[in-house]
């Protein structure tokens, strides 16, 4: 039982770890959650029957360094846009072969320009 | 006699329908686009969608602009930059061309329309990293492209509808003809980033297409003004539920 949740443990306290630094670190609370659960339990048998704690120290070490990484993250960093301006010109290019693209068609029911 | 009046009563009456009445000439909206799971949402892109005049020498266009670019901490793992354009009529909201130019990750697709709605056909063309495609597609007449089909959605008149009626709209997507229909469910005061609004509450469904799943999981609101402006948007797709909150609105018409 306690290896069972040593292992589970230490599962989710690495996916934790690895979604903490993606861009998607807010998700790595749920299995830093999962883990914490599960090392409490794990140290819970240990205790009881005197066995080695260096493995549950480990899952915990890891879960504390997976949720410093998504609270920091989640407080500072800032939301922005990246490098858009291939997109502005492609928008811009797209509009003057588009122009030309609609002098050829037949556009019937339209106002006439003034 | 009779059936001409009731003709000709019946043509104004969807030429009243069909005109533009909440689409501004210059107008621009900004949305953030999250992905939520069990509660935790993660922002990863901004959505913006824009109308502006564009004239030939002929005729003046609608250009209406639908753009997607994540954030600039996606872009090193996924980078999204999505441009999608539908040239329509400014008072009927009828495509002429569309186009569609996305590239996601290491994915690129060119996509362009152009519609002829005397024969109601549409030159297709479409074009990949290592292939092109062109070809004829033969449309209803009332098929548009996605873009021209969230503005005449918008432009719907919902007064019209009862809760839980369906509307239905007809649009072309990589070459085939999909059916969105768009049930009224109710009027909804919600808070959002230009404060408390009563809103339309609409269920999205696609009646020939799987990507959109859930029944009345796919939601909208529209503004209950002359703006319809769509405030939130709530999506169930296969990697997960999306979130959809305008940010900014200018230029609008009402």
């Amino acid at each position: 039982m306690r290896r069972t949740f040593i292992i589970l443990g230490l599962i989710t306290a690495i996916l934790a770890v690895m979604l903490a630094v993606t861009p998607l670190s807010k998700i790595a609370f749920i299995p830093s959650v999962a883990a914490l659960i599960f090392g409490l339990i794990a140290f819970y048998f240990s205790r009881q029957k005197q066995y080695p704690k260096k493995s549950i120290q480990l899952i915990f070490l890891l879960t504390i360094i997976a949720l410093t990484i998504t609270t920091y993250k989640a407080v500072f960093t800032v939301v922005e846009v990246g490098n858009v301006e291939e997109l502005k010109s492609k928008e811009k290019e797209s509009e003057e072969k588009a122009i030309e693209e609609l002098e050829d068609l037949e556009l019937d029911e339209l106002p006439e320009l003034e | 006699m009779k059936q001409f009046f009731l003709l000709i009563l019946f043509l104004w009456g969807s030429l009243l329908t069909a005109q533009n009445t909440a689409i501004g000439h210059n107008e621009k909206l900004g949305f953030s686009a999250s992905y939520n799971m069990s509660g935790l949402l993660t922002e990863i892109a901004q959505v913006t969608m824009q109308t502006s005049e564009v004239k030939t020498s002929n005729a003046t266009l609608l250009r209406l602009k639908c753009s997607a670019a994540t954030y600039s901490n996606f872009d090193n793992y996924f980078k999204i930059r999505d441009l999608y354009e539908s040239y329509v009529s400014p008072t009927t909201l009828v495509p002429y061309l569309y186009k569609r130019d996305i590239n996601e990750g290491s994915y690129y697709k060119f996509e362009q329309y152009k519609f002829s709605h005397k024969t109601k056909t549409v030159s297709s063309t479409m074009k990949k990293r290592k292939s092109e495609q062109t070809k004829t597609v033969k449309i209803g007449a009332n098929t548009k492209d996605i873009v021209s089909t969230i503005y005449n959605i918008r432009n719907f008149d919902f007064r019209t509808l009862n809760p839980n009626d369906t509307k239905s709209f007809t649009f072309l997507f990589d070459n085939e003809e999909l059916i969105i229909n768009v049930k009224y469910l109710r009027k909804e005061t919600i808070n959002t980033n230009l404060g408390k609004k009563e809103c339309y509450k609409l269920a999205i469904t696609l009646k020939n297409d799987d990507a959109l799943k859930g029944t009345n999981e796919n939601l909208l609101w529209l503004t209950a003004d002359g703006n319809k402006l769509p405030v939130y948007a709530k999506f169930k797709i296969a990697v997960g539920t999306g979130e959809l909150k305008l940010k900014s609105a200018t230029g609008l018409k009402n």
